[in-house]
């Protein structure tokens, strides 16, 4: 039940007092398949599924059969979710988008192909390590100082992957001024969001 | 130090992101992020990104049995166990490559052979690997779509340019190809190639009915 998620809440560490409401569901769903706390997350993220698809252009069935896909693959995964990692959003995030490169090859089953960031293992620089909670700062941080222009391009950016001109038309704008603005932005975030710069 | 040459383009990679990529771009740019920890690092931060954005989004309503739908998959899926695929037989590849299951490889001239990369398709766009000999080039060929490719082994040159392990490289229709391995070991890539390679020149004409690529 949901009574789990308050138990978790209730004898929360200093790293789990930053963590948000739906990191604890989802670690409640992994550690005790708690389905009222399940339930919590569809409520809120299979909606926001839903609609992502459609603004990638998936017709309403389509996008409604996705998100009930992705939330069954949060069930599924929740014991790989990593609160000191990834926020909630950005791990059921990287669900769907894994699950968009499975839609995109039509087929139900499964697929090989390299999902993103789910294992919580993953070997990484140390000068790269931060807390999900300076993660997140530095991203409302970035968000911040985006021109609105920018962010509009980024979100559409997120629906519509590399199909510009989808973008352009959206915006009524140039196939140029997109791939510029979306460069611009880029720069930005990355001054912003990496902590040491750097060559690799 | 050649750092961030021949690497992703930024709109590629956000794309890449957020999950717009064709399936076989996506794979080779994941082979590609495998040995640029700090520009695969960036891309996670585009996904939080992403999570903001899906945060932000309009609910669209879901229907009314939706959830019940799931829980009641969730109550057959429950003893259900995750196997990942099994891993192929090259060990040489990068962790993203391992799993995907491989075809045969085919003669593709001298010094050269190809085998398909199982799986990433998206209509006429699949995965390759392509293994070149040292000292030996491909044949002269144009190509339909765009072209994606990462060095794994060795190392190629272009005219005018030169490709080490890790290195990016997209080529599109107008690109002449030619690359020439000039590394001492055999020089493996992974390439997403969008539709029909052209080969061009005398021994390009000579070999294209015998060659499928």
């Amino acid at each position: 039940m949901y009574g789990h998620a308050a138990e978790l809440q209730a004898e929360r560490s200093p790293v789990s007092a930053r963590m948000d409401e739906h990191a604890r569901l989802i670690q409640a769903v992994a550690l005790y398949r708690d389905r009222a706390a399940f339930s919590r997350l569809f409520e809120y993220f299979a909606p926001r599924l839903k609609a992502y698809l459609m603004r990638a252009g998936a017709p309403a069935g389509a996008a409604e059969d996705f998100a009930q896909d992705a939330m069954l693959t949060v069930w599924r995964k929740a014991d790989l979710f990593d609160p000191s990692r990834a926020g909630a959003a950005t791990w059921i995030f990287t669900i769907a988008r894994n699950r968009r490169l499975d839609v995109l090859r039509r087929e139900g089953r499964e697929s090989a192909l390299p999902d993103l960031d789910l294992t919580p293992d993953e070997p990484e620089r140390p000068d790269d390590l931060l807390s999900e909670a300076e993660e997140a700062a530095r991203l409302n941080e970035a968000m911040r100082q985006l021109s609105p222009d920018q962010m509009a391009v980024l979100r559409l950016a997120f629906f519509k992957g590399d199909a510009h001109s989808e973008i352009a038309r959206a915006l009524d704008l140039p196939l140029g001024t997109v791939k510029s603005r979306i460069r611009k932005a880029m720069i930005k975030l990355r001054l912003i969001l990496e902590p040491t710069r750097g060559q690799e | 130090m050649t750092a961030l040459r021949h690497t992703v383009s930024d709109e590629r990679l956000l794309a890449y992101a957020a999950g717009g990529l064709s399936p076989p771009e996506a794979v080779v740019v994941a082979a590609h992020l495998s040995f640029r920890p700090r520009t695969a690092a960036f891309a996670r931060r585009l996904q939080a990104l992403g999570g903001q954005v899906l945060r932000d989004l309009e609910p669209e309503p879901m229907g009314d049995n939706a959830l019940a739908e799931v829980l009641a998959r969730t109550e057959v899926d429950a003893g259900a166990a995750r196997t990942p695929p099994p891993l192929n037989d090259m060990p040489q590849l990068p962790e993203p490559l391992r799993r995907l299951p491989l075809g045969p490889w085919r003669w593709m001239g001298p010094g050269v052979r190809v085998r398909d990369v199982h799986g990433p398709r998206d209509g006429a766009c699949r995965v390759i690997l392509l293994e070149i000999q040292p000292g030996r080039t491909t044949p002269r060929h144009t190509h339909g779509g765009v072209e994606l490719t990462c060095v794994l082994t060795g190392a190629y040159a272009t005219e005018t340019e030169r490709f080490e392990v890790g290195d990016m490289e997209e080529a599109d229709h107008q690109t002449l190809h030619q690359p020439r391995v000039v590394s001492d070991e055999p020089c493996l890539c992974v390439a997403a190639l969008d539709g029909q390679i052209l080969l061009d020149g005398w021994l390009g004409k000579l070999l294209q009915p015998f060659v499928r690529m």
